[in-house]
């Protein structure tokens, strides 16, 4: 047990005299490329974890395209190809909601694992920076959530791209079918030369003269654009520029929950807690927010990272019924649901502070704590 | 229990001649082999005012000195016997004068530790309370107290784990905690129990460890598993660790800085007497490639084995520090066990001469308390004259105190109920 080996003792510096030990560079606040790759691999080895997170963003995907493409591989005409706009986009929130819980669980692991199995002890006392060790965790944890969220949503795009329906050439939209692809102004000019069509989905009442219909027409062409963008994105598979939207949004949906986990478990040193709290976040607290309009506190609903998330939302996966925020202008979003959208830089803002938010205060009291 | 006679050094040898020889082996170009050697270093010793010191490999010499004792012994009684050196004699306890721990007096090596009014609070529980430390390099220092004493809450606020609410400490040399990354490069540690990640391999871990230490510390993994006898097992994971396999890990994990300051909190804590003693091999080695070993323990026997100095801490106040041998001799009278035939008369004629403390009769003889301070030529006196009156002498056999009679009598704990 006590062989000497000569590795460990030979070549070993003469006691420093006092002062003049050469200074190492572990008081660096940036984390080496060997403190973030070590870590990774304790987060990967933790089983029960890392099924989890393949159980909740992985397989969803995986079970529901794979039944429906056996059940159209064996009888073709009784069910449909396995891809469909709808079927992308169910899939997709389905993702960013367990996305979030799983990254959250992750990050809350990530945060407080050290603690509970005593290895925090362990790192400080080699000398390294604390905000190093805690900034290591951060790579190391979206190295995880990143490749696992790319490999379902990658999966969700090959079967959508080509495992659906043939395109179709129309838009149905208030029942009249109208051509793909018209801009605002194509729209109004193809209702002005169909008026009786555009009689029959037009709020006018019954038997309107043409003169009331190019009224109505002209009164709402916004709003019936919006809803002709609505349908027809709803009605065929997203370009491929939309999917990277989507699959940038569903990216940063998980890198939060990851983010705002691991600074939550970092305060709170407990992985559980942490966990329940985030998913009552995300699955009570946020929806609420969304769907309610409370009186005089609204900009406090704003405050919340899944609102402002929810009007980023892309309009491929947007219910496309509130009309535009200013998601769409960054990635084609409709808005949250039940509350007017929110100025660009105040949803910038929140999310912003989330993150950084968050991490500074993990940051901090992983700098602070008793070890 | 150590037998006086041959006064060469040895490891059982009396504390004070042991490291009068060694502080005063460079002068003597070599080892101690006979008395007169020792009484020269004992001259140089006491002319100089010097302490004792320990040489460890050649690197470490003359690391500490008597400046450090921080004693609070009881009065000597007035001796019968002349203090002073008797010619070609060596002394049982040579006249020292124990200096307070805070003299401004430094080993020629530096403290590895050093602390001064040191005082960490938990609201209005005073954990550690002014302690002053100072622990030389080179020394196998152990720190000693009963559960609950402030030992583990000193190690933690020593190495930054928590902070300090009063005083200065540093660790080899670096102020702490103006340079604790510098001081803790050169500083192996376990604190409390040595726990893990359990998921992990012990390699794994210790990979996790390196990788914050810095990047060359990772070559010292699996010489660190070698020198625990963890190689076999170095690719288990640690939840199928025994204790005594994650204490080894523990040490691993100290040595992957090669650091020349170890302070291990407890590590024979969940030890069977095999582990114990494997624990107890393995610190000796690791003292004697001269690295400063800082020991904290409650089981004193462990502690008297493997080291050669202590700090008694107490209620979060460090009460003595110093030499195991120094503190233990100062504390009281040397007890001699005489073997002899006819012990009632051997007792009767050493009352009679008025040279010992006391005598009383024992099973194979009779024991003679000696003054303290006395003169080791007070035992050959007993046995010339036991010898002239026709006694016949078998041996004599100072009965040393033991660490725990004394750690009893200088802790609060030997008032309480046991």
């Amino acid at each position: 047990m006590t062989t000497t080996d000569p590795s460990l003792s030979d070549g070993r510096p003469e006691a420093p005299e006092p002062g003049r030990r050469a200074a190492p560079a572990i008081g660096a606040w940036l984390p080496t490329w060997d403190l973030i790759t070590t870590k990774n691999l304790e987060i990967r080895k933790r089983r029960g974890l890392m099924i989890t997170m393949v159980v909740l963003i992985v397989v969803p995907t995986v079970l529901i395209l794979g039944f429906r493409l056996l059940f159209h591989a064996v009888d073709p005409h009784t069910y449909s190809p396995a891809g469909s706009p709808g079927i992308f986009s169910g899939l997709s929130n389905l993702m960013a909601e367990f996305g979030f819980i799983a990254a959250a669980a992750l990050g809350a692991a990530a945060g407080t694992t050290d603690l509970t199995d005593g290895m925090f002890r362990h790192l400080v006392i080699t000398g390294r920076s604390r905000l190093a060790l805690y900034l290591a965790r951060i790579p190391a944890g979206l190295a995880v959530t990143v490749p696992l969220v790319a490999l379902a949503f990658a999966m969700n795009c090959l079967v959508t791209s080509y495992e659906s329906p043939p395109p179709p050439t129309s838009v149905s939209f208030y029942g009249v079918t109208v051509p793909e692809h018209l801009d605002q102004a194509g729209l109004r000019t193809w209702l002005l030369q169909h008026p009786q069509q555009a009689a029959n989905g037009l709020p006018v009442g019954p038997a309107p003269n043409p003169a009331q219909v190019r009224s109505a027409i002209d009164k709402n062409i916004a709003s019936l654009y919006s809803n002709y963008i609505t349908d027809e994105i709803s009605g065929s598979n997203p370009p491929d520029n939309e999917m990277a939207k989507i699959g940038l949004w569903l990216e940063l949906e998980a890198g939060i929950g990851f983010l705002v986990g691991l600074g939550f478990g970092s305060l709170t040193g407990q992985r559980t807690t942490t966990t329940i709290v985030l998913i009552a976040l995300e699955i009570i607290v946020t929806p609420l927010l969304e769907r309610v309009q409370l009186p005089y506190f609204i900009d406090g609903q704003r405050l919340i990272v899944g609102v402002a998330m929810d009007q980023l939302r892309p309009a491929g996966l947007a219910s496309g019924n509130s009309g535009g925020g200013p998601g769409q202008a960054l990635f084609g979003g409709h808005g949250a649901l039940g509350i007017p959208p929110m100025p660009t830089w105040a949803m910038i803002s929140v999310i912003v502070g989330w993150i950084v938010g968050w991490s500074g205060i993990g940051a901090w009291r992983m700098m602070t704590r008793d070890a | 229990m150590n037998v006086i006679h041959a006064p060469g050094i040895s490891h059982h040898a009396p504390g004070p001649a042991r490291w009068a020889a060694v502080i005063a082996a460079p002068l003597g170009g070599g080892g101690f082999h006979n008395g007169g050697e020792i009484l020269l270093a004992l001259l140089v010793l006491g002319g100089l005012g010097f302490g004792v010191t320990r040489l460890r490999r050649g690197r470490h010499a003359a690391q500490h000195d008597d400046t450090w004792i921080q004693p609070e012994p009881p009065p000597a009684p007035p001796s019968p016997s002349s203090p002073s050196e008797p010619p070609g004699g060596t002394t049982i306890s040579p006249a020292r004068t124990p200096r307070a721990a805070d003299s401004s007096e430094r080993p020629p090596g530096g403290w590895a530790v050093e602390t001064r009014g040191l005082t960490k609070r938990f609201g209005a529980t005073v954990a550690v309370d002014g302690v002053e430390l100072r622990v030389p390099r080179g020394s196998t220092f152990g720190y000693l107290g009963p559960n609950g004493a402030g030992k583990t809450t000193l190690i933690r606020t020593l190495l930054g784990l928590t902070r300090a609410d009063g005083g200065t400490m540093s660790l080899l040399g670096f102020p702490v905690p103006a340079e604790r990354k510098r001081a803790l490069a050169g500083v192996g540690a376990i604190v409390d129990e040595p726990r893990f990640h359990p998921h992990l391999t012990g390699r794994d871990n210790l990979r996790l460890l390196a990788a914050a230490r810095g990047s060359d510390t990772s070559r010292r993994i699996d010489p660190s598993l070698a020198r625990v006898g963890l190689t076999q097992r170095a690719d288990d994971k640690v939840a199928s660790y025994s204790m005594g396999m994650r204490q080894r890990l523990g040490v691993a994990s100290c040595l992957l800085g090669d650091p020349e300051l170890l302070i291990l909190d407890e590590p024979m804590n969940g030890l069977d007497p095999a582990g114990m003693h494997e624990m107890r091999t393995m610190i000796t080695s690791l003292a004697g490639e001269g690295r400063t070993v800082v020991l904290s323990s409650h089981l004193l026997d462990e502690v008297e084995r493997t080291c050669d100095a202590v700090a008694i801490v107490d209620h979060g106040r460090v009460i003595r520090q110093g030499p195991i041998d120094e503190l233990i001799r100062g504390a009281g009278a040397v007890v001699v066990q005489v073997d002899c035939a006819e012990p009632a008369r051997a007792a009767r004629l050493i009352d009679q001469a008025g040279i010992v403390a006391g005598t009383a009769l024992a099973d194979t003889g009779l024991t003679v308390t000696l003054p303290a301070g006395a003169s080791r030529e007070l035992v050959a006196d007993i046995n010339r004259r036991l010898v002239g009156a026709g006694i016949s002498v078998y041996g004599l056999r100072e009965i040393q105190t033991s660490l725990e009679d004394w750690f009893l009598s200088v802790t609060s704990r030997l008032g309480e109920p046991s």
